[in-house]
């Protein structure tokens, strides 16, 4: 029997080759069409560990405080994250809420909290129950969190209004723009791989 | 030259794409022993349900163009948005970066994408074996920058959310959004759903031997 991470095989292409450890900070590149097979990220467990808990502090700031105040003639008017979504459902537009706030608010949650849970468990070798489903839901659901894009969002929708109205920026606005840097640096160290590997140690 | 160098397939062995485990290739349905994910020598039916998707997602491209994705009215003059319309407003307001940044994801990254996909499946019905990797690179691509196009349904909740004081001034979302949510949404499940390596699946009849400095794992 070999050993569990010695072979490879490319997602894109198929290809099967040896996978060798590699020194820390680099990825290693599939022979036949250059993708990305596997990374070492330095830092082990404890740096995604700790960019994902102030990401979870984050995200709760950010749904929690408003985003923006929109100021005209007198007139406010205030929302959240979620608020954005609401406001749609108002409109009767409930399918587009419903895209809206699964995107932006319902699975980054889930990603972010789950991904706490898995590394924490990891970290301290506790088989916690559910790490398995977890693990899997990060994997699956990670393209659909769209935290970053919604960010991208607020800003065109900043100059949008900046010729007709006061903008005033809410604290929510803060903790999501650090949110979205801590979670994409988060994300970015997170070895999935290994953390399978890991997982059916301790399990 | 591109030349398949061991296809896992061939060889008996199988990965797995969520925790990628290497196993050998069992008859019938197979579950990861690591994950328990269910695993397949290819995505089953890869291009049907592609061009499934694809064709709904380019059905939908029509009214998510020509539906307005949202209206304003500001003390009784009322204007409609399209997408293209939302382009031009930055683009006469002098705002070339913002102009470039809407421009990019929600024109040329949802034509990008079904142009692609589309040149994708024909390639492989065709049976093609030219330039692999740079197919291979172009779905990377394509898979990777999708969600970006959703930044105009974002814009459209915002301002609706904040743009709400009664009836004089406000903005009301469009069934155009809705429409090109489905078409980002129906892209991106068309990209996850077709699979790359029946691209290399070809190359293999070529019966060529490895190529010199193909063989060993490159490293970055």
């Amino acid at each position: 029997m070999f050993s569990r991470m010695a072979l490879i095989i490319c997602n894109e292409c198929d290809t099967l080759q040896k996978a060798s450890s590699l020194p820390p900070g680099t990825n290693a590149q599939c022979s036949c069409c250059s993708s990305i097979l596997y990374t070492n990220r330095p830092g082990g467990l404890d740096t995604p560990l700790a960019l994902m808990t102030s990401s979870l502090v984050l995200f709760l700031l950010a749904n929690l405080f408003p985003l923006l105040t929109l100021e005209i003639q007198g007139l406010s008017q205030t929302t959240t994250i979620t608020g954005a979504a609401l406001a749609l459902f108002r409109e009767e537009m409930e399918l587009l809420a419903l895209v809206v706030w699964i995107t932006s608010v319902l699975l980054p949650g889930v990603i972010i909290s789950s991904a706490v849970y898995v590394l924490l468990a990891l970290r301290l070798s506790l088989n916690l129950p559910a790490l398995r489903q977890l693990l899997l839901a990060i994997s699956h659901i990670q393209p659909w969190g769209m935290m970053d894009v919604f960010m991208l969002g607020v800003l065109v929708a900043l100059v949008k209004l900046s010729d007709t109205a006061d903008i005033l920026p809410g604290p929510g606005i803060l903790a999501f723009g650090a949110l979205v840097v801590l979670f994409a640096m988060a994300m970015s160290r997170l070895d999935i791989r290994q953390m399978w590997n890991r997982l059916d140690v301790i399990a | 030259m591109n030349v398949r160098v061991h296809s896992a397939a061939d060889l008996g062995f199988i990965g797995c794409h969520v925790c990628r485990l290497v196993m050998r290739s069992a008859s019938g349905k197979q579950r990861c022993p690591l994950c328990k994910s269910l695993i397949h020598v290819r995505k089953p039916n890869s291009l049907s349900r592609t061009w499934a998707l694809l064709l709904t997602a380019m059905f939908f491209y029509i009214p998510a163009n020509s539906l307005p994705v949202m209206t304003t009215s500001y003390f009784g003059t009322t204007s409609t948005d399209t997408i293209m319309s939302g382009v031009v407003y930055f683009l006469i307001n002098g705002d070339w970066p913002l102009a470039l940044v809407i421009f990019v994801a929600s024109v040329v990254i949802p034509l990008l994408k079904i142009s692609a996909l589309s040149y994708l499946l024909i390639s492989v019905h065709r049976g093609s074996v030219i330039r692999p990797r740079e197919r291979t690179r172009l779905y990377r691509i394509t898979e990777f920058i999708g969600r970006w196009s959703m930044v105009d349904v974002f814009v459209v909740a915002i301002l609706t959310a904040l743009v709400h004081m009664g009836a004089l001034v406000e903005v009301k979302p469009g069934w155009g959004a809705t429409a090109f949510a489905g078409v980002v949404i129906l892209t991106m499940v068309a990209a996850r759903t077709f699979d790359p390596r029946l691209i290399w699946d070809r190359q293999k009849t070529l019966g060529s031997i490895v190529p010199p400095g193909h063989g060993s794992t490159a490293t970055s």
